[in-house]
């Protein structure tokens, strides 16, 4: 691999940005799907909207004028299946109750939090889990595949440019209405506070960089599963080296800053994955700390009920297992997939929603019972 | 966590799983309605969650209360009272 410092300190740099970003304006996708269902009321939802729309926007630009080159069906999004809908179901509940999805988890983490360090420790375990039954997993998807189109415009066998204005312009239409009433806007009550809606367009951005730089949108969940497979592989190597799940190399992407195609795969070994991956993960932590600190709001407290505790780490194990089902998490399909149309990432965000119902019932029930 | 009753509340929820600290607010106004309203009683939710103060904010406001957000260094302190009841300084 080529120019492998530079790749490490743009994605470093790109997780910096966006641990800090997260943790400013407080930009907690898991909770904007699970108030929609729990207070019927979720304002932070309308700037996802923005953000979605605004990637959407950027990445047909980018791909028009040769800043971006992708042609799906890919390793980043593949054929659509009813796994992609049950994956998406299954992070829904665990993001709920783990209190943060997989990036909100890191810059809570970051902040000192808790609960998060539990869903972490769940992430890793639920993501690992997953290797013990992928072969079964896999046919299944591939039992329930969907046709042969991997995205919207080719289902409908439209030119992708037609389809994407005519979203942008049903979106912006909303979008605009929103921005009238003040409804973009959130109060502005404590200091240092970052608008939701300069946090949704800044990350469109950051994922833009990420794309067109490095080949793929913003994404984390296999370093979960390879931070996992390393623990794994310290305590019971023999059943690492058994896995199909951990020995495959199968994810296959273009890397445009070093102009090469790479094998990378979700086992313990350093790839070009893992060159991507690691230093953004480490950086959203590091970001919101840093922005944390800064704002005097590092706050570690141990006295949790332990019931969220649990929940923290059970809904964790559940979002990590979800992640690799869908395959990928609510940040690859929501920041990364949905802007470009991929039938997959439909599924997926149309399984977030009852999941994310689901676990607003489990978690008011049981775990902040009133 | 009860510190002299029928006149403030003070209850602390940093560091737990969203959003118990919106749901926690909503149950203890709801408890204390009557002492709320006749300004008898200022509750006190102490958090370290910044997207809580705009929550809580908004939904008490709602609910006709005065509500204040005050930076505490590692948490925010949010004040509930009744509405221009007269203010108490507020414990550090």
């Amino acid at each position: 691999m080529e120019n492998q410092t530079i790749i490490l300190v743009i994605s470093a740099f790109l997780g910096l940005a966006s641990g800090i970003i997260m943790h400013r304006s407080d930009f907690c996708i898991a909770g904007m799907f699970r108030d929609l269902f729990l207070f019927r009321n979720s304002p932070l939802l309308r700037s996802l909207v923005l953000l979605i729309a605004f990637s959407m926007l950027l990445f047909e630009i980018a791909r028009l004028v040769g800043v971006l080159n992708y042609s799906l069906p890919s390793s980043l999004y593949g054929l659509p299946s009813l796994t992609n809908l049950l994956g998406g179901i299954l992070f829904g509940i665990g993001m709920v109750l783990a209190g943060g999805c997989v990036v909100g988890t890191l810059y809570k983490l970051g902040a000192g939090n808790l609960p998060a360090a539990c869903a972490f420790l769940g992430l890793l375990v639920g993501s690992a889990l997953y290797a013990e039954f992928h072969p079964h997993w896999k046919q299944l998807t591939l039992a329930t595949r969907l046709g042969d189109a991997a995205t919207l415009p080719q289902l409908l066998r439209l030119p992708p440019t037609l389809l994407i204005c005519v979203l942008l312009l049903g979106t912006g239409g909303l979008l605009y209405r929103w921005q009238v009433k003040g409804l973009l806007l959130r109060p502005n009550r404590v200091k240092g506070y970052l608008q939701p809606r300069t946090a949704a367009l800044l990350l469109a951005v950051i994922g833009l960089v990420s794309f067109s730089l490095l080949g793929m949108p913003l994404g984390i969940t296999t370093s979960y599963t390879k931070i996992g497979a390393f623990f794994e592989q310290r305590l019971i190597p023999e059943h690492v080296a058994s896995l199909d799940y951990f020995q495959g190399h199968g994810f296959e992407f273009f890397l445009p800053i070093s102009n090469q195609t790479l094998h990378a795969g979700a086992g313990p070994f350093w790839d070009g994955l893992a060159l991507i991956q690691f230093p953004l993960t480490l950086g959203i932590v590091v970001g919101s700390a840093l922005s944390a600190i800064s704002m005097g709001k590092f706050n570690c407290r141990f006295d949790i009920p332990r019931c969220q505790l649990f929940s923290a780490l059970f809904g964790g194990i559940i979002m990590g297992l979800g992640a690799r089902m869908a395959p990928a998490c609510n940040v690859w399909h929501l920041l990364g997939g949905l802007p470009i149309l991929s039938l997959q990432s439909l599924l997926f965000t149309l399984g977030l929603l009852p999941g994310a119902w689901i676990g607003s019932l489990v978690l008011t029930c049981y775990v902040l019972k009133q | 966590m009860v510190k002299q009753p029928d006149e403030s509340i003070e209850i602390d929820v940093c560091g737990q799983i969203c959003p118990s600290s919106l749901l926690t607010a909503l149950r203890e106004v709801n408890n204390h309605k009557e002492l709320l309203r006749s300004g008898r009683l200022q509750l006190y939710i102490l958090t370290d969650n910044h997207d809580s103060t705009n929550r809580i904010c908004d939904a008490i406001g709602n609910m006709g209360y005065h509500v204040e957000v005050k930076d505490k260094n590692s948490y925010y302190e949010i004040v509930i009272a009744k509405i221009a009841a007269q203010k108490r300084d507020s414990r550090s």
